[in-house]
């Protein structure tokens, strides 16, 4: 058994690895003494310096963040209730459905932006939050759904002859048996949602409107001068932020058992 | 019984409505685009033609396509193979550092993919971390040259969607049920025989899961081959950007779209077909 | 769980908080020609408060705004022969000169350009030239002058083209002594011919990494813009430009106000700060982009005014093209090619 958890913690300790050298060679390279290059100069403190004077990254940063938190529940909510909804019943368009669920994650983003945005131009939506944060859950549902079905159909479809049997009613199934049974496909997929959200850019650049600037649209667009390490000195603090906040809720998880 | 129904209609009602809106109007904006035509005053307009797909008969968007799809189809593979063991190993955990593990994997990805994709360059250049290493410790003498190559391609696409891939596997692999596995042990099976003839069917569906999750976006990504791949060659993202954003062409655009949902939905199919006689076939 | 909820929607509704008229202003722009500062400076004097957006390709931004025609922007900046587009398709608002008091500062050269005839819908702002750059620690200053020259096979697997259809093609379309905006077909065929025997030489395609490129050597060699190569020629000494004999192509960057700008006052106030001298001088030494303000080039220190890599003289300036709208059929036959250059290897 030994050799196994060995074996086990080697492999997860290399992918992690490989998740975090990249990350740990962005935080490095926030100190580097260089505008453009991508090599070594020497260590500065500069760009964190101009990150904590430039204010409008700071509110475009709380922005995405906001937005991906307000995509995720709203996707994480209707595709939970698609998935089960599939999962559950037999109704006209079934099939139909399934299909349409593909061809939104089939959909280049391109495509999805473009068409989202001939559609609220049609309803008269002006551009701003709504739109983002209606576009942002439309491209994020396929993925909740996919996550969620592939674990509902792991279900022993017994369990719901039963309840039903002992006389609850779908609403209390949902609520009692599914909900608990799919939490960490939930979780999974709310994750999933959160990162997807943050990054999305080409879509968010067709829907977005003046007044809610989000952090993804304001780096792709130091691209074409270059990035400056200021923004990785934004990477790092978001990033450092994040992994403390994480580490903190494991550690006061540890205390309540 | 009243309740149950008002349950399932007010679900239905609130699913219907918003896949009308925003999946089944925008899809139908596509197909009609598609069979549009554009001109200098309008992006769409009639008359309505079926040039755009006569269009695609064409054998470098073909090539660029296979490419595409032979790319797309290496990288999910690879993705599969790294990230099923991880999935698997987390998955069956007992600890409660569960949750924070799977968090450590998705918080880099809450970082601009575009700046980890920058870091990748950092580490993999001419004159990047990993051949300053190498050279250093005298293991080549001349820098790799991965920078620009598929290669590079393959390896930020890779990075950009293992967790696409092992997420769906983990919520999956966590139903497996170790009685099964037990009794596979003492019917006298071998860890690989329990590994081939019951787990891996058993978490077939999470595998498909993240297969799609991975291999479709690999598909139509587009920054990934620019950046890193130096732009030498065309994906079928940058085609289809290329359409919408330089030519203006939003129909043809509109038309590779629906064409690649085509060939991809077809593809599905005919999994579904070829296991139909699979149980686990219900997952579509 | 109330107070969740309530806090919940107030910031929901926050962004929709209704803004005095003409104390806003939305500026969507390219981040980095726009120094925050300037932007800073602005609304401390005026008390407008600026949404600045970005984009990173004019055809995005050409897209979004043809698509809503109501986008919620008062002021763009459309490069070049976006403006020829744009004006043609009705898409952008004739500028009141009599609004615009520091337009005096331009440079007349940039006035009355092929892309805006009467400078009816553009204010220039800053410009750059499509040129050759190269590293003299492996090349003599010398050795390259013209286009031609990059076909040479000792640049095998050593160039770096910028990755966009026009730039290239202008290359190929003024090696063979035609204009960087031919519409003749059988030109275009002609240059996409001669670009097939470039391809084996190129070892990158690149528009956005292009300064980190040069500066860590990863191409030594290639197409660039002189603004690019001042700034990777500061951090890397041994990069040097040239302006290729058979001519070049010059974009500019100008502001323009889009049709239904909601807030066109402040927008002309806006762009008549960014004309003052002393602005304009301010930016040009901040981005290292050549400005097309003559009254703040006046301004500027001597060794950027006096660099001709970033200010070229005028006997090298003859030799500049301007780019033109093509029009969407040309445009398509360019991209075609394109696409069966990019993938015939």
């Amino acid at each position: 058994m030994n050799t196994t958890t060995l074996r086990n913690s080697t492999y997860l300790s290399l992918i992690y690895l490989f998740f975090y050298i990249p990350i740990i060679v962005l935080i490095v390279y926030s100190f580097n003494n260089t505008t453009f290059s991508l090599v070594w100069h020497g260590f500065t403190w500069r760009w964190y310096v101009d990150l904590f004077s430039d204010g409008d990254l700071w509110i475009a940063t709380w922005h995405s963040f906001f937005l991906g938190i307000a995509s995720a529940t709203g996707a994480t909510f209707l595709g939970m209730l698609t998935a089960v909804s599939l999962y559950r019943y037999r109704f006209p368009g079934r099939n139909f459905l399934n299909g349409l669920i593909f061809i939104l994650i089939l959909s280049p983003e391109i495509v999805t932006g473009a068409a989202l945005l001939i559609l609220f131009t049609f309803f008269h939506l002006p551009l701003g939050f709504m739109s983002l944060l209606l576009a942002h859950i439309c491209f994020c549902i396929p993925f909740v759904i996919v996550t969620t079905y592939s674990r509902l159909i792991s279900f022993d479809k017994n369990i719901f002859e039963a309840a039903k049997d002992l006389g609850a009613s779908d609403f209390i199934i949902m609520i009692r048996i599914i909900l608990p049974l799919l939490s960490p496909a939930l979780f999974a997929s709310w994750l999933l949602s959160f990162t997807l959200s943050l990054d999305d850019v080409i879509i968010s650049y067709f829907v977005s409107g003046p007044e809610f600037q989000i952090l993804p649209l304001q780096i792709y667009s130091m691209v074409r001068s270059g990035i400056k390490p200021e923004i990785n000195a934004l990477c790092s603090v978001l990033f450092c932020v994040t992994v403390t906040m994480v580490v903190l809720a494991q550690l006061a998880l540890r205390k309540k058992t | 019984m009243k309740t149950d129904n008002h349950f399932k209609s007010l679900s239905l009602s609130v699913i219907w409505a918003w896949m009308f809106l925003f999946a089944l109007l925008p899809f139908c904006l596509v197909i009609i685009a598609s069979l549009m035509s554009h001109n200098e005053s309008d992006l769409i307009t009639l008359p309505t033609t079926l040039a755009n797909y006569q269009h695609l008969n064409n054998s470098t968007y073909i090539r660029i396509f296979e490419k595409s799809f032979v790319i797309a189809g290496i990288s999910t593979l690879l993705c599969l193979i790294i990230g099923y063991p991880f999935a698997y190993i987390i998955a069956r955990m007992q600890s409660r550092w569960k949750s924070f593990l799977l968090l450590l994997v998705i918080i880099p990805f809450w970082t601009s993919s575009l700046i980890r994709s920058y870091a990748l360059i950092a580490i993999i250049k001419a004159k990047g971390i990993l051949n300053s290493l190498l050279i250093a410790f005298g293991i080549i003498d001349q820098p790799l040259a991965i920078l620009f190559t598929n290669y590079a391609v393959m390896i930020g696409l890779i990075y950009n969607l293992l967790p696409f891939m092992i997420l769906p596997i983990m919520t999956n692999v966590e139903r497996l049920d170790q009685r099964l596995i037990d009794a596979a042990k003492d019917l006298g099976a071998n860890r690989f025989t329990t590994f081939r003839k019951i787990i891996i069917p058993l978490t077939m569906p999470g595998i498909i899961a993240g297969s799609i999750l991975v291999f479709l976006p690999a598909m139509t990504i587009f920054y990934i081959p620019d950046i890193l791949g130096g732009a030498k060659s065309i994906m079928l993202g940058n085609l289809i950007q290329n359409q919408f954003l330089i030519s203006q062409n939003w129909p043809m655009g509109s038309a590779f779209s629906a064409v690649l949902t085509l060939i991809l939905v077809t593809l599905i199919l005919v999994h579904v077909w070829v296991t139909r006689g699979n149980k686990k076939r219900e997952w579509l | 769980m109330k107070y969740l909820v309530s806090a919940f929607l107030i910031f929901l509704l926050t962004p929709f908080a209704a803004q005095a008229d003409d104390k806003v202003l939305n500026v969507y722009a390219w981040t980095t020609e726009v120094p925050d500062f300037v932007v800073h400076m602005f609304e401390k004097e005026t008390g407008i408060k600026v949404n600045f957006s970005t984009y990173d390709n004019n055809e995005i931004m050409y897209a979004k705004i043809r698509t809503t025609k109501k986008s919620g922007y008062d002021v763009i900046m459309p490069s070049s022969y976006f403006v020829d587009r744009m004006a043609r398709q009705h898409l952008l608002e004739k500028l009141d000169k009599s609004k615009l008091p520091n337009w005096k500062n331009i440079n007349p050269s940039f006035l009355n350009p092929a892309y805006d005839p009467k400078s009816e819908y553009s204010t220039p702002y800053i410009w750059g030239i499509t040129g050759i750059f190269y590293n003299d620690q492996y090349y003599k200053s010398g050795e390259l002058k013209k286009w031609s020259d990059l076909w040479d096979a000792r640049f095998y697997n050593k160039l770096m083209l910028l990755d966009d259809t026009r730039e290239v093609f202008s290359m190929a379309l003024l090696r063979l002594g035609y204009t960087a905006n031919d519409h003749n077909p059988e030109h275009i065929k002609e240059a996409y011919i001669k670009l097939k025997d470039l391809l084996k030489n190129v070892k990158v395609f690149s528009t956005g990494t292009a300064v980190s490129i040069m500066i860590d050597e990863d191409a030594t060699v290639g197409m660039a813009w002189n603004g690019d190569t001042f700034r990777a020629s500061r951090e890397n000494k041994n990069i040097h430009f040239i302006f290729p004999e058979e001519g070049f192509v010059i974009w500019v960057d100008n502001f323009a106000i889009p049709k239904n700008a909601p807030h066109k006052e402040a927008a002309y106030q806006f762009i008549d700060f960014v004309l003052r001298a002393d602005i304009a001088k301010e930016v040009a030494v901040s981005t290292n982009f050549p400005t097309a303000n003559l009254a703040g080039f006046k301004l500027l220190p001597d060794s950027i005014r006096n660099d001709p890599t970033v200010y070229p003289p005028k006997e090298v300036m003859r030799h500049a093209q301007f780019q033109t709208d093509l029009g969407d059929d040309t445009l398509a036959l360019y991209e075609k090619y394109w696409e069966e250059l990019k993938m015939s290897d």
